[in-house]
């Protein structure tokens, strides 16, 4: 860092302030997902007994939710970049399809534990399920949270408000990306290494 | 905005796609277990450096972002070795 | 960028809002909010205070009425209302004394220590001395505090459901806190882990300004190191604080799990681990230590200086060991679980961290007594408290030593040596470090001095009768006292330790009463104390180059730094102080 007196406002390097602020977001919720990941981790080494119960979960179900977020993060991007070049529509266009796909995973989900649960594998059948109803509700709720802030920017892009909203479509972006990185380490974990 | 031009972003997520089919097809083939799991998590953290580069822009960062972002790694590598000889490993 | 982050937007100068509301309770204005943090911290500080109290009654004179309990007639203690329901007939049972030290342990590190050293200290001097207007993220700031009011609430109700509030220890070990048939409590619980989780995310919230407002916000000139300790010590606290608390944020989630949808994260019949739950409580709590420490360390490390009227001795030395003390904070928290029944194997590498730990704190010990060495020293009542901070801090590391060698901590975990050791080290950082800092900058939060005279009573009192309290608890505890026992006499081989307990009783309740005198001088003080000038300690760092109290902006015009925070007794200039935004033409610091 410079030593000598300086006339600018900001001395350090410029960080801009929202990022920063972000990034500490989300430094705080990888170690808060990594808490759980980490013990869950631990736990399946201990209890290579907890391969036959993952074995239940659909590996097909899952890899279609797997691509859906995968593909909501590009859409994110993209509008992201829409907003770069200042093109409303596209902004607007891209950010409604990543709620769609957001809605879509959810709904999967949804759809998966309804089917887990009706088979008698609820949260306290064993620390598989405890931990799979956990790591993936954790997640799902984040989802939701992610789908709510990206309606609103929505809302803000289709009454052609983009000044106000330019900089959040980066920062939902950033939380949207985390999002997708936590699925991407969760699909591993739970549905595949089962063999 | 930053100086930097976008990625590609399309060819990155075609990238991420194939990664995550072959990540699926990869667990059919026979081969030992220990192996096939390290290819899995392999190519789950390159799909999550991809991500963590390219959509949320890590590369074009400076050092305090980057140590946002890669300090709690560090203690959660921590966490996880001690609980290893506790849980895992006790007699 | 949108120009709305840009750091010229938050310099610029906005108009105080107009209406109660707005100005003192939903306010965005970090001296207002830093004031509400004082607040909340000041009232759990009195209920903290009245457990503490209960507690060393019980521990003194064990199934005694409590005294003044026969001032209610017979059939109020018939009746069922709270208190007499929670005591029988005026004497403490073993079920609420569980809920009374959960309490107080809960209360004091969560929301006395943290709200008065982070909250009110972090929030009112951060903006005040990198010369910004306020906060970077200044509605996020107002968020945090209501968010810590939400959790005090809940933490406040939470005494009141069936079942009482949580008795399973301020470390909510399971399966005791999983389990709610183990404790009978139920509700309490539950209500503890979401206000404990509230109370996180406060922080978290908060912590976001402390370092954005300090990367982004600083005044012309103002290099890193030329900050000042207490600003280094507030982020470094904030980051250890984020970096730690979300694995027991997880852990809280599937505690809470446990508790509600039945599953057995911890609970060993069904298949969990109990030992988890320790480990992350310490994984946090082990920096959490150092979260509160620190900012009081910074308050000592301010004042010092000041009243030696001499620089500050390795201002570079105490941040570099503070970044290592942070840094290490990460590897020593199995310390705490010497006799948990872990892995033997983990002890002797944690023993080792945590001897390298007090490395960083001796030097800052050491750098503290140099900085007094050789100065023109005055005692007024901050430099008394700060100079308290030095002596018991040096107690407390010194029984850490013993607590973290496994060997000797095998003996002495969980009796009240321990006990001893964490009053030492956080009494001395909350207490001590705190009442500096309230006397040293309740003129520039408040624009009028503390009476100094009742200042120097208030200190004495209190470190004697401190020292009287919890120095003999050593003894207790190396004697065999084993913590949260609710009754001493029942076991033969501690019966010749009552005596110490009923002096250490006595001793808590006139260090009690001695904060009586503090009560008396803040409040007579803020309507009626002698009126403050800008600068009354003539001090160099920026927070007193503004009225007292500062106006809404804080500065009129954003002042331009040309030197280091602690240039006192400077050669070559008429005053022994040169504050840090005074330009000097000519002198050999114009340079500098």
């Amino acid at each position: 860092m410079q030593r000598e007196a300086t006339h600018a406002v900001a001395p350090a390097v410029p960080v801009p302030a929202a990022k920063l602020g972000m990034w500490w977001f989300l430094a705080s919720e990888i170690v808060t997902f990594g808490g759980i990941i980490v013990a869950y981790l631990v736990f399946r080494l201990a209890h290579p007994q907890w391969l036959e119960e993952a074995a239940h979960l659909s590996v097909p179900i899952a890899t279609f939710n797997t691509l859906v977020l995968l593909t909501s993060s590009l859409t994110m991007v993209l509008a992201f970049a829409a907003v770069d070049r200042g093109d409303e529509r596209r902004v607007a266009t891209w950010l409604a399809l990543t709620v769609a796909l957001g809605l879509v995973f959810v709904l999967v989900k949804a759809y998966e534990w309804r089917h887990e649960i009706a088979a008698g594998r609820v949260p306290g059948e064993s620390g598989f399920w405890g931990f799979y109803y956990g790591m993936t509700g954790l997640h799902a709720l984040h989802v939701l949270g992610g789908v709510v802030v990206n309606a609103c920017l929505l809302i803000a892009a289709l009454r052609r408000r983009l000044e106000p909203i330019a900089h959040r479509v980066e920062m939902a972006g950033l939380y949207w990306h985390f999002v997708d990185i936590v699925w991407i380490f969760l699909f591993p974990l739970l549905y595949l290494s089962t063999h | 905005m930053e100086a930097h031009a976008h990625p590609n972003y399309v060819a990155i997520w075609v990238w991420l796609l194939i990664l995550a089919l072959f990540s699926v097809m990869i667990t059919a083939v026979p081969m030992p277990h220990p192996l096939m799991v390290t290819v899995v998590f392999v190519v789950a953290a390159v799909k999550a450096i991809l991500v963590a580069l390219y959509y949320m822009h890590l590369r074009f960062e400076q050092l305090l972002i980057y140590s946002l972002a890669l300090a709690p790694l560090i203690c959660l590598a921590v966490l996880l070795l001690v609980l290893l000889p506790d849980i895992v490993y006790h007699p | 960028m949108s120009e709305t982050s840009g750091p010229q937007a938050a310099h610029a100068v906005h108009p105080a809002p107009q209406g109660f509301v707005r100005r003192y309770l939903f306010s965005t204005d970090h001296k207002v909010i830093a004031k509400q943090y004082l607040a909340i911290a000041l009232f759990w500080a009195v209920v903290g205070g009245l457990s503490a109290f209960l507690i060393r009654w019980q521990l003194a004179w064990p199934g005694e009425p409590v005294i003044g309990s026969g001032l209610l007639p017979e059939a109020f203690w018939d009746g069922d209302s709270w208190l007499a329901q929670s005591l029988q007939y005026g004497s403490i049972p073993a079920e609420f004394y569980n809920k009374l030290f959960t309490m107080h342990g809960t209360i004091m590190v969560f929301f006395v220590a943290m709200p008065l050293l982070l909250g009110a200290l972090g929030n009112f001097l951060i903006p005040l001395m990198v010369g910004a207007r306020d906060m970077a993220f200044p509605r996020l700031n107002m968020l945090s505090v209501w968010t810590l009011a939400v959790a005090s609430v809940i933490l406040l109700i939470s005494f009141f459901v069936p079942g009482g509030a949580a008795a399973s220890g301020w470390t909510a070990y399971p399966p005791l806190s999983a389990v709610p048939e183990l404790s009978e409590v139920n509700w309490g619980q539950n209500l503890w882990l979401i206000a404990v989780a509230l109370e996180f995310a406060s922080f978290l919230m908060g912590g976001i300004n402390f370092l954005t407002t300090t990367v982004n916000l600083r005044a012309p000139g103002l290099s890193l190191f030329r900050l000042p300790i207490m600003v280094w010590f507030q982020c470094i606290a904030a980051v250890l604080f984020m970096l730690s608390v979300g694995p027991l944020i997880a852990g809280a989630v599937m505690l809470l799990l446990d508790r509600l949808a039945g599953t057995s994260f911890f609970i060993p019949s069904g298949g969990g681990e109990p030992l988890l739950w320790q480990h992350l409580f310490w994984f946090f709590g082990h920096p959490e230590v150092y979260v509160i420490m620190i900012p009081g360390m910074a308050a000592a490390l301010e004042i010092l200086p000041v009243f030696s009227r001499k620089p500050l001795f390795g201002y570079r030395l105490i941040v570099y060991a503070t970044f290592a003390a942070g840094f290490l904070s990460f590897i020593v928290w199995a310390h705490h679980m010497f006799q948990s029944g872990m892995d033997p194997r983990l002890a002797m590498p944690f023993s080792i961290t945590t001897i390298l730990i007090s490395v960083p704190f001796a030097l800052m010990v050491f750098a503290m007594i140099a900085t007094l060495w050789g100065g023109v020293i005055r005692f007024p009542t901050p430099m008394l408290f700060a100079l308290g901070v030095l002596g018991v801090f040096i107690m407390g590391g010194l029984s850490g030593i013993f607590n973290g060698s496994a060997p000797a901590d095998i003996y002495i975990h969980d009796t009240y040596f321990v006990v001893a050791h964490f009053h030492y080290t956080l009494f001395a950082a909350t207490f001590f470090g705190g009442f500096a800092a309230i006397y040293y900058w309740f003129p520039k939060m408040f624009g009028r001095m503390l009476n100094d005279t009742l200042g120097k009573i208030h200190f004495w009192w209190t470190f004697i009768a401190f020292n009287a309290t919890f120095l003999p608890m050593h003894l207790v505890g190396l004697g065999g006292m084993m913590r949260r026992i609710a009754n001493p006499l029942n076991y033969d081989f501690l019966q010749p330790l009552q005596p110490l307990n009923v002096w250490i009783s006595i001793s808590a309740f006139v260090l009690m009463l001695g904060q009586l005198v503090f009560v008396v001088n803040f409040f007579w003080s803020l309507v009626a104390g002698r009126r403050a000038e800008a600068n009354p300690w003539q001090a160099n760092t920026l927070e007193w180059s503004t009225a007292s109290p500062p106006p809404h902006h804080n500065f009129d015009t954003i002042p331009t730094v040309y030197r280091g925070p602690y240039e006192y007794s400077p050669p070559g200039v008429a005053e022994d102080w040169l504050p840090q935004h005074r330009p000097l033409v000519g002198g050999p610091a114009a340079t500098a």
